[in-house]
């Protein structure tokens, strides 16, 4: 998923996607595998990563002005909950220099604050000082082609009448239903569950509340498809004998 | 009054709310919802006296809007892509009811394929609802075009509802700064409303909305076209006085930009007017005489005044985001029926479809492309399907 913001002190006429962007902010560290992350990044731009790795050991294949900062850990510290979204406007203060830390507490304090409540906002308004305090600017070499995954791009002739779904092969792999045989969604998980097969009663809550199917009926105790969950919870929730606890 | 950065939903309610709007129906729909969550909002934070109505769909929606619009009332709703379908019945019974309700329509792509993103193929259909509509280009304008929506719609030479576009996410979720007007200001542009026609009022007994045999039909329905042709009038006089009590020009029923000795005219609706006002300034300064009709105002249709424009060009292109299957963008439908007779090429970028983006270089390609027939004389292709795979550009 992208998202895009342009900030200006003239009248912003454009209303098109950025192609050509200043800086780069990454929230997901697994991207970097799969997609250039780096594509049309502008000459001294600047990348920014949630990761814990130090900047030098980030290897988006050029050499760039690189941050990090492990805006899920502070998330979680901070709000209980990996959304990153507050942790990261503090890295983006540290890293650009564009905008002041404090402009981005009074920011969130305004957003968050007025439409969720002042402690909301004081809380992801911590988020963003303490990723802000932690936040490492250095120099990434790149060492690596990056390969950007394949999409599947049909044209007029190709597409399936009336946009049916059908299972096929593409040049990207495979689409339409089945084809997350090939995409495993697992990454996109930051807790994972700690099954204790010794707690475990076989009641089947799990089985029946997993929204992904991802857990399985073997013999006399369950199984988790790491491939697919996604961390949500829901079991640990839903158990009723503490069996499954979500840990990082 | 200092500039706040909100989004084109949040702009639309607070026009609403501005407006001093007593009657909101509304039903979610994706990107709508977060106009009416906004003004529920106002409404219980009691920023806003409003009697707020939670409605099971769009079509409860509109009917809502009509009965409490009937009572002599300022009402508001807002929707998108399938909802403003289940609204078609009730459309037109607001505008031949000529009841003022305002409507935001944030322009969605219809069913199917399913898709969230812009289009403007939600609203076309509704171009003969006896609507009036206005489509924006970014968040300020969305919120001067409520207030201005309600002062055309209830002007009594109008007397019909309006809606007013805003283009999906572009505008609806994107967040731009907005001067938020304030409520003594709106109070003076927008005073108390006043119903340009009769009300349900139990002390005043009458029947709105009644049985109209043959013999009434023919005179009720020229009404109701004469007030669609003066409407450009009145929005012109709005637009005036907007304008001179904010500041704020956008333009009557258009907004021509560096037309007057233009060799290349396009023509747009929408966020891609506001892409295309930026390829204008590039191209001028490489000294390429291109200029640009931003088309606000759909219904009425601005005939009179493009055929001006295209009289003294000498190439025009319409660039439209939705398409009337096996004949061409609308938007080009009604332009050659404008530029009838008149010999200057004319041609059809159908583009941005389901959010399909539409880049400078889109644009660029559809000026160079009208330079070449202003120069020849000739229409390469009369319409062009921007960027689809597999067609010929």
């Amino acid at each position: 998923m992208l998202a895009f913001t342009r900030i200006d002190t003239k009248r912003i006429y454009r209303k098109t996607q950025v192609y050509e962007p200043d800086i780069v902010v990454i929230l997901d560290e697994g991207l970097v595998e799969t997609v250039n992350v780096v594509e049309g990044l502008k000459k001294g731009g600047i990348v920014i990563v949630n990761s814990a790795k130090k900047p030098e050991d980030i290897d988006v294949g050029i050499d760039v002005k690189l941050a990090t900062v492990d805006a899920t850990t502070v998330a979680l510290e901070v709000l209980k909950q990996p959304a990153t979204n507050s942790a990261i406007l503090g890295a983006f203060a540290k890293a650009t220099g564009l905008v002041k830390i404090e402009s981005i507490e009074k920011g969130i304090m305004q957003i968050f604050g007025d439409r969720l409540g002042p402690k909301v906002g004081e809380l992801n308004g911590k988020a963003a000082r303490v990723a802000y305090d932690r936040t490492i600017v250095g120099q990434s070499r790149g060492h690596r082609q990056l390969k950007t995954a394949k999409k599947w791009l049909p044209d007029v002739n190709e597409l399936p009448l009336g946009v049916a779904a059908v299972p096929m092969k593409t040049e990207a792999g495979m689409v339409g239903p089945g084809s997350f045989l090939e995409s495993k969604t697992g990454s996109w998980r930051v807790f994972r569950p700690d099954y204790s097969k010794d707690k475990c009663t076989m009641c089947n809550f799990c089985w029946f509340y997993c929204p992904e199917g991802c857990i399985y009926r073997k013999g006399e105790e369950m199984e988790f498809d790491m491939d697919y969950c996604k961390g949500c919870g829901i079991c640990a929730n839903e158990c009723p004998s503490e069996a499954i606890k979500m840990v990082r | 009054m200092v500039k706040k950065m909100v989004t084109g939903n949040y702009a639309a309610a607070y026009g609403a709310m501005r407006s001093r709007v007593k009657v909101v129906a509304a039903y979610p729909i994706t990107p709508q919802t977060f106009i009416v969550e906004h003004l529920s909002e106002f409404v219980n934070n009691g920023e806003l006296e409003c009697e707020y109505v939670e409605v099971e769909s769009e079509h409860t929606a509109m009917s809502t809007c009509v009965s409490a619009s009937a009572t002599g009332v300022r009402t508001f709703t807002a929707t998108s892509s399938q909802g403003l379908a289940l609204m078609h019945e009730i459309l037109p019974i607001a505008s031949g009811m000529r009841l003022p309700v305002v409507m935001a329509v944030v322009n969605r792509a219809i069913a199917a394929p399913i898709n969230i993103w812009v289009e403007h193929n939600d609203i076309m259909p509704e171009r003969d609802s006896g609507w009036i509509q206005v489509f924006c280009d970014n968040n300020q304008e969305v919120q001067d075009m409520v207030l201005q929506a309600f002062k055309i719609a209830e002007d009594k030479r109008v007397a019909l509802p309006m809606s007013v576009g805003l283009d999906a996410f572009i505008l609806s979720h994107t967040v731009e700064p907005v001067d938020l007007m304030d409520q003594g200001l709106a109070d003076k542009f927008l005073p108390k409303y006043v119903p340009p026609g009769p009300i349900i009022d139990p002390d005043d007994v009458m029947d709105v909305g009644v049985f109209t045999p043959p013999e009434y039909m023919m005179e009720a329905r020229f009404n109701m076209d004469k007030a669609m042709r003066e409407a450009p009038k009145v929005i012109e006089e709005v637009n005036a006085a907007f304008a001179k009590q904010f500041g704020r020009n956008h333009g009557g029923m258009i907004d021509p930009y560096m037309v007057d000795d233009a060799d290349a005219v396009l023509i747009t609706l929408g966020t891609a007017s506001s892409t295309a006002h930026e390829v204008v300034d590039d191209m001028r300064a490489e000294g390429k005489k291109v200029g640009l009709v931003k088309l606000r105002f759909w219904r009425p249709y601005p005939s009179a005044q493009l055929r001006k424009i295209a009289e003294k060009s000498k190439a025009v292109g319409v660039f439209d985001r939705a398409v009337s299957y096996g004949v061409s963008g609308p938007s080009f439908i009604e332009f050659k029926s404008a530029a009838y007779g008149l010999n200057v090429p004319a041609m059809n970028f159908i583009g941005g479809l389901g959010g399909r983006d539409v880049s400078l270089a889109d644009v660029r390609f559809m000026y160079d492309r009208l330079l070449e027939a202003g120069k020849t004389g000739k229409v390469k292709r009369e319409i062009t399907w921007m960027g689809t795979r597999g067609v010929e550009q």
